[in-house]
């Protein structure tokens, strides 16, 4: 989550605003680049067929970038954490992940615990595997499993990701005001020492059968260790910061706060056996990555959902020679919004407004009909860009809708659509007043990032003047994050009418949080029954059939795309070049074992 | 004199009371609070606004300023939002590498610039005066930002002789080679620094020497026959040293500014890098707490130039 500056999203967004770092308790992620409609194919993975050297492998270092405009925050507890650089410089250790997933994200058997839930019973029963150990040796037990949703639901806890579907266990809604001492629907069985959790639920979800889900929390906690820190001063304390303990196959060896990290292999790990001596990973900034890379300092980014280097580095990285490059669609897509009612503080609820600007769906329509959004992906996206054609990216195989059509430039359909809905021009004006005659300005709002993001708001503009849209930038220039943010997140504001934002997401796709009628951060306010139908339905009894799950995502995908309430801008590939000295690199969702599976063929960057 | 300080000091006061409440005013006026835009599809509204009243983000400004200044008289300047760690540990960790960053800056500046300066005023009007001239017009006429950019990119990427992100490197060893790495880190940025930071140092000195070349007391040693050599160590170096040292009080509570383009270019972090973060996200209490640290130097700054003044020069007396 938060302000991480990537420029990941090229054109209308290069501040993300958001990067989940619950969904992205997998080290890794993203699925292969099957069925998406990017104008170029990257492969997840980079086999090299060199032979692995073994003396290089074994005492050499493996030098990877984590690209980021200030230090990063060092705070090592994926509880605690709020910012996507702090999970990317830890993710070596594992991020004390505790299920493996397969290429759907759906949890599987054999991480450090296997889950297994039980409908009738409404439980989580979560067993940790014997042999696993924290890289100080002690095991992993029952306790540092029910330690994280301590630190997670605790008053005093400064953490930002708890959240009231955690209230969903029982007894957390009390532990978390502070009634209770203890959860008291976490048990354990065998014991703090134990290896079993079991998690009782008021309901069940069948997101749950998902890592990134909203209710079961995926990593533990190192109690032992930490225990005798107040939870108000875990984030600060040296446990966290100067000298953290992890689960996975590297330990920290040396940490310079703010700008690096380095490891070694953790000689307790369960899994695969860390094979490179020396893991390093530096922090250079956006503006310097390209020449780094160039210079060969760096053998690769740190792998990571979000993306660390961009379309435009594309361009200038994609024929260097000695790297491979490795990509695949983003866990994140950039989206236009419009502003159709408001939230009702009261309720809870956001409230449709049959009176706003925007209410009207053929204007909707026309105004995304009117957009080059392809020819914008092909100029600045560089190939690693490309229209969105729903609001369900393509790294989520199995619910994205390939065959949606999305919005395509088609001014004639623009035009008629206006003239068919009574935006007609009259007086002799240049400009379409509304049904009514009235005259009709519209407000675009978008965050300011590099000179693409200006060049492309200002192609907007005049894709909808040519539809005789009187269509402004609010403000007359893009908004700086946090002035934007704050407009929107208010409960109603009539000064933006539409804006482009971007999402970055969980591995979870339920759509409630984003678009469901209690969602505050449903900024456009687009509420209908059936949105809000189809989304209950994604996580009903009925869902945990997949395939039942499955036709509610692409019948809602089909309904979103008609409604035009929320129209997705852009997909995009996150992608990395890979020094030829690395072998074994595979970062798609399915691989658990990506920073084990690392050798070196040669001492020296090729 | 010492009279003179402390009432110097007690004016001060009121100085930094005012710039205090101005500051915590502005920086509570900009749009936003140190928890929007960290917004994903899991994370829940509610849990950013127990954050909030947590922090006591949503009582009145002047509670807010009063908790604050109570805090501050115990030493605590608050936890860093952005951070999660408090305050004075957070700057006092940048601070550490700032201060190494601008002494050796400094020091380098003087090494380049007090023998660039004599030797210009020795040959006031011919060629090599002319070319410590252009050279610091031009050095100071190329924004320095720039040159920081093509510095790092020839001797960091094209020749690799300079680390190029940091303040140490990832894998040095406890003890002398951190400190080396350390040294090896600020190496570049402060020879860059120094280099095109000449200006102000040459031309004071320059004008002063070629001033009192002409005075009356060098005339005087020149007819007694003291060796030219020794007029200019001894007579005229002494005396034009003045403006230099009335500079060095702003310069010596200066260290701690940084630069925040040296520090943005080189990703090295210190206290100007601290300072445009901290805006960008709003991290009230950090920015409060530089813009105090930063008015309440600048103070003392000047305080400093004086005191020097007046031990330097005996003439001049503070009242």
């Amino acid at each position: 989550m938060v302000k991480t500056k990537n420029k990941v999203i090229l054109s209308a967004v290069t501040l993300l605003a958001a990067v989940t770092l619950a969904g992205c308790s997998n080290g890794n992620s993203s699925s292969s680049s099957s069925g998406t409609t990017a104008q170029i194919k990257l492969k997840s993975s980079f086999k090299n067929s060199a032979a692995t050297d073994k003396n290089a492998t074994k005492n050499g270092t493996l030098k990877l970038a984590e690209v980021a405009d200030s230090p990063f925050q060092g705070i090592s507890d994926p509880v605690l954490a709020s910012n996507a650089a702090d999970s990317h410089v830890f993710s070596p250790g594992g991020l004390n992940n505790l299920f493996t997933v397969d290429k759907n994200y759906k949890i599987i058997d054999g991480g450090l615990a296997n889950q297994k839930l039980d409908r009738k019973a409404k439980t989580a029963t979560i067993t940790i595997r014997s042999n696993g150990k924290w890289s100080n040796g002690d095991p992993v037990t029952a306790k540092d499993v029910e330690y994280a949703y301590e630190v997670l639901g605790n008053k005093e806890s400064t953490t930002s990701q708890y959240s009231s579907d955690f209230e969903n266990i029982e007894g957390m809604a009390a532990y978390h005001k502070g009634t209770a001492s203890t959860i008291s629907g976490i048990e354990m069985p065998d014991g703090e020492k134990g290896k079993k959790v079991v998690i009782h639920f008021k309901h069940m979800s069948p997101s749950m059968k998902f890592s990134g889900n909203s209710f079961i929390w995926g990593s533990a906690e190192p109690y032992e260790y930490i225990k005798n820190v107040p939870i108000a001063k875990l984030a600060s304390s040296e446990q966290i910061r100067k000298n953290p303990i992890f689960t996975g196959p590297y330990k920290l060896d040396k940490i310079v706060t703010g700008e690096s990290t380095s490891w070694v292999p953790n000689k307790f790990y369960y899994g695969k056996k860390a094979q490179i001596g020396h893991i390093t990973i530096n922090v250079v900034s956006s503006n310097n990555i390209v020449k780094a890379i160039q210079s060969k300092k760096y053998d690769s980014v740190v792998p990571s959902a979000s993306g660390e280097v961009g379309g435009t580095s594309y361009k200038k990285l994609k024929n260097l020679k000695g790297y491979t490059k490795v990509g695949q669609p983003a866990l994140s897509y950039s989206y236009f919004a419009f502003n159709l009612g408001h939230f009702d503080t009261k309720t809870g609820k956001n409230v449709a407004d049959s009176n706003k600007k925007m209410a009207n769906k053929s204007l909707r329509q026309a105004m995304m009909y009117a957009l080059n959004v392809d020819d914008v992906a092909k100029k600045f996206g560089n190939g690693v860009a490309w229209r969105g054609n729903t609001l369900i990216p393509p790294v989520f195989t199995k619910y994205y809708d390939k065959s949606a059509k999305g919005y395509s430039l088609n001014l004639k359909k623009a035009n008629k659509l206006l003239d068919d809905a009574g935006y007609k021009k009259r007086n002799g004006s240049k400009w379409r007043s509304d049904p009514k005659g009235k005259k009709l300005t519209i407000y675009f709002g978008g965050m300011s990032g590099n000179s693409i993001t200006e060049a492309t708001y200002q192609d907007y503009l005049q894709q909808w003047h040519k539809v005789g849209l009187n269509v402004k930038l609010y403000g007359g220039k893009p908004m700086e994050m946090n002035s934007f943010y704050d407009l929107l997140q208010k409960p109603s504001q009539n000064k933006i009418d539409l804006w482009t934002a971007a999402w970055s997401l969980s591995s979870e796709p339920s759509q409630s949080q984003l678009y469901g009628e209690t969602a505050p951060f449903n900024m456009g306010h687009f509420v209908t029954k059936k949105n809000t139908e189809l989304i209950n339905k994604m996580n009903d009894s009925s869902a945990w059939n997949d395939k039942t799950r499955t036709k509610t995502f692409k019948q809602w995908q089909e309904y979103m795309n008609d409604q035009a309430g929320v129209v997705p801008e852009e997909f995009n590939y996150v992608w990395q070049p890979v020094n030829n000295r690395v072998k074994g690199f595979d970062f798609s969702p399915a691989n658990n074992e990506l920073f084990s599976d690392l050798t070196l063929t040669s001492s020296k960057l090729k | 004199m010492w009279k003179t300080v402390l009432r110097r000091i007690m004016i001060m006061i009121p100085e930094v009371i005012i710039l205090s409440l101005l500051v915590f005013l502005l920086a509570k006026a900009m749009p936003g609070d140190p928890f929007t835009g960290s917004i994903n599809p899991k994370s829940d509204p509610a849990q950013l606004h127990h954050l909030m009243e947590m922090n006591g983000l949503y009582d009145p400004w002047y509670q807010q300023y009063w908790n604050w200044v109570v805090h501050l008289f115990h030493g605590n300047l608050g936890n860093s939002y952005q951070y999660q760690e408090p305050v004075t540990r957070l700057i006092g960790s940048r601070a550490v590498n700032t201060i190494w960053l601008a002494l050796l800056t400094t020091v380098l500046t003087y090494c380049f610039a007090l023998p660039m300066g004599m030797f210009a005023a020795k040959h006031e009007g011919k060629l090599p005066d002319n070319i410590v001239r252009i050279y610091t017009y031009v050095t100071y006429s190329i924004p320095f930002f720039v040159v920081l950019v093509i510095g790092i990119w020839i001797f960091g990427y094209v020749l690799g002789w300079f680390p190029t992100t940091g303040s140490v490197s990832a894998t040095a060893n406890p003890g002398l080679p951190t400190a080396g790495s350390h040294l090896y880190h600020i190496l570049l940025p402060s020879i860059l620094g120094a280099l095109f930071g000449t200006v102000n140092v040459v031309q004071y000195l320059r004008s002063e020497v070629i001033d009192a070349k002409r005075s009356d007391y060098v005339r005087t040693a020149r007819s007694k026959g003291v060796p030219e050599k020794d007029i200019y160590k001894h007579h005229i170096f002494r005396n034009s040293l003045l403006p230099i040292a009335a500079f060095a009080g702003y310069s010596i509570t200066g260290l701690l500014n940084g630069s925040i383009f040296t520090e943005t270019v080189f990703s090295y972090p210190g206290m100007g890098l601290l300072f445009i973060n901290s805006i960008n996200y709003r991290d009230y209490t950090v920015i409060t707490a530089l813009v105090l640290i930063y008015g309440i130097l600048n103070l003392l700054g000047t305080l400093l130039s004086d005191i020097i003044l007046s031990i330097v020069d005996p003439r001049i007396r503070i009242e």
